[in-house]
């Protein structure tokens, strides 16, 4: 009868004959042999090295070829026809045939960089023209978190630096142009961002009956033109004290003194009648106002008046001087920032003209 | 007795040997790169509609996963309401083995007339793809009458209070557009060029399963 110790002796002796059987199996401590697989990652230690050949690459164990694939790539660079390369333990991803290998265990990544994630800074601007001259902000911002330190410089059109400043990235700067002009503004961060930008501060005129000059006209415009607006602001940038403007054929001439810290400045001289002085008379000198964009707003200056026609002026709409008629006589008049409405009327209404003066800060 | 004892040992043995020889077969993990690569489109693709939205340059520059966007002014009846017009995307995501991206950019949109008759708009899209998919890519236009669409559009506006965003904020039937793809083997940017009907309110660049609306700029 066959107990269940003569059972168990048996099994005993067949466990000790597959375990003599299983030592002659490659499993031992040491080599492990490279499972053939695609689409997998393994682990191999001892002695496992790769070179690559013209047309395929080899995993060698010692001398004897273990496997071979399409490519190799080490750390993501493919290698080159007889190059190899040796580590222990060698970390391996066999996909689609092709072997990557990396030496500290790096998973492999595939996919090109195609910019989405690049380190990258980029300079967001917006202008204010509240309050004093132009108010500038630069946003400067990044996402790379390194603290890599920005500069920023604006120069003014003479090249003269007006503003500078430097922080870590991401940051923020603000500045404010005083005069109106065209300024430079360049923004620095080493090997992430090196941009010019140019700033456009001044005083856009939209002139109805009316044009703009930078320099002296005597000419006689009439009917067409019954105003003209002298833009002043680019001498006072220059540096000059005062300046000599000529405004009609008879050479009359208004002298202006360098207003202190303007934004702009402008001379405004207009004609009331189409047709009753002669050429080389009195012309455009009926009423003469100066708009100065001052730190506290722009202000509306009277200069001289004259002439037969009665005439008036109006300052955003309301009516602050008067010629020959009934109304006030307000000399100066304060605008809200950050723009200014002229309208001078007459009694020979075709001579009627408007000047918009607004601030305006750009960039591009 | 002493049998039982041989047994135990031999048991001990076959127990050493199977744990010995499981421990020291080599063993390997899978990858499966169409998994991630899926996976990374579909999770880009759940939360492309709440992705961050802008309209400044800047920040398009400098952050991924982000949409490029310009607020235009649409139309319904007598009705003026803003509308967001998607024009660009860039976008990221990873698997374990894998780096998904791509970059769309709408840089211009124009009437042309096709071959057989007809008008058409042609979108030129710039494009750039971390890994070479392409084959796979569908293009489609929202096949919906653009007054019917925008008249839905104005609903949401009423309802949200804020400016929806075409194709994003509101899909359509889609319908098969023409399309190309023009390869530039050196600066790894492609040009997708797309032709769609002028009635169409926007188009869907697929990578299935990301569909990514495109509006024109105006």
């Amino acid at each position: 009868m066959i107990a269940f110790r003569d059972i168990l002796i048996f099994a005993g002796l067949m466990a000790l004959a597959a375990a003599v059987i299983a030592t002659l199996f490659p499993v031992r401590e040491g080599p492990s042999p490279a499972p053939a697989c695609s689409d997998c990652a393994f682990k191999l230690t001892g002695g496992y090295w790769i070179r690559q050949y013209g047309n395929y690459a080899s995993l060698y164990l010692g001398t004897r070829e273990a496997a071979r694939y399409g490519w190799a790539y080490v750390d993501g660079r493919p290698l080159s026809v007889g190059e190899s390369v040796d580590c222990d333990p060698m970390y391996l991803w066999a996909l689609d045939g092709l072997a990557y290998v990396s030496c500290n265990g790096e998973e492999p990544a595939f996919g090109r960089e195609v910019g989405v994630l690049a380190p990258a800074a980029a300079v967001d601007i917006s202008a204010n023209p509240l309050g004093p001259g132009c108010a500038y902000t630069a946003n400067v911002i990044t996402n790379v978190m390194n603290g890599t330190i920005v500069t920023l410089y604006v120069y003014d059109a003479y090249g003269r630096l007006v503003y500078s400043a430097s922080g870590v990235m991401p940051t923020s700067f603000t500045f404010s142009v005083p005069a109106a002009g065209t300024y430079r503004m360049h923004v620095y961060a080493p090997s992430l961002l090196d941009s010019w930008y140019t700033l456009y501060a001044g005083v856009s005129v939209v002139p109805t009956k009316a044009v703009v000059y930078t320099g002296n006209n005597t000419q006689d415009l009439r009917p067409a033109i019954s105003l003209k607006v002298f833009d002043l602001t680019s001498f006072w940038e220059r540096g000059y004290r005062s300046v000599v403007v000529y405004v009609d054929p008879g050479m009359r001439s208004f002298t202006l003194s360098a207003p202190a810290s303007a934004f702009a400045d402008f001379l405004l001289a207009w004609e009331d009648c189409p047709n009753c002085d002669p050429t080389y008379g009195a012309l455009y000198v009926d009423e003469v106002w100066r708009v100065t964009f001052t730190q506290s707003g722009p202000v509306l200056t009277h200069v001289f008046s004259q002439g037969g026609y009665w005439h008036e002026v109006y300052a955003d709409g309301n009516l602050i001087w008067a010629w020959n008629t009934q109304g006030p006589k307000q000399t100066t008049y304060t605008g809200t920032n950050p723009s200014i409405d002229v309208r001078f009327v007459s009694q020979a209404s075709v001579m009627d003209a408007e000047a918009l003066f607004t601030k305006t800060c750009s960039w591009s | 007795m002493w049998s039982t004892a041989y047994g135990l040992i031999a048991l001990a043995v076959v127990a050493f040997v199977v744990i010995y020889a499981a421990s020291h077969a080599p063993s390997f993990a899978s990858v499966n790169l169409a998994d991630q690569l899926y996976s990374a489109k579909s999770q880009l693709a759940s939360n492309i509609s709440s992705l961050p939205r802008t309209d400044k340059p800047a920040y398009f520059t400098v952050y991924h996963n982000i949409v490029r966007i310009e607020v235009a002014n649409a139309t319904y009846g007598n009705y003026s309401f803003p509308a967001e017009l998607p024009l660009g995307y860039k976008l990221a995501a990873e698997g374990n083995n894998l780096l998904y991206e791509i970059y769309l950019n709408v840089e211009s949109c124009k009437p042309v007339s096709l071959r057989g008759g007809g008008a058409a708009v042609l979108y030129v899209v710039e494009l750039r793809q971390s890994v070479d998919v392409l084959p796979w890519l569908a293009v489609y236009y929202a096949d919906v009458n653009a007054t019917a669409y925008y008249g839905q559009l104005y609903g949401l506006y009423r309802a949200w209070g804020r400016p929806p965003a075409v194709g994003l904020d509101l899909g359509a039937p889609l319908s098969k557009a023409e399309w190309a793809i023009v390869y530039n083997a050196t600066s790894g940017s492609d040009v997708l060029y797309v032709a769609a009907p002028p009635s169409a309110p926007y188009i869907v660049v697929e990578d299935y399963p990301l569909a990514i609306p495109l509006a024109c700029p105006r």
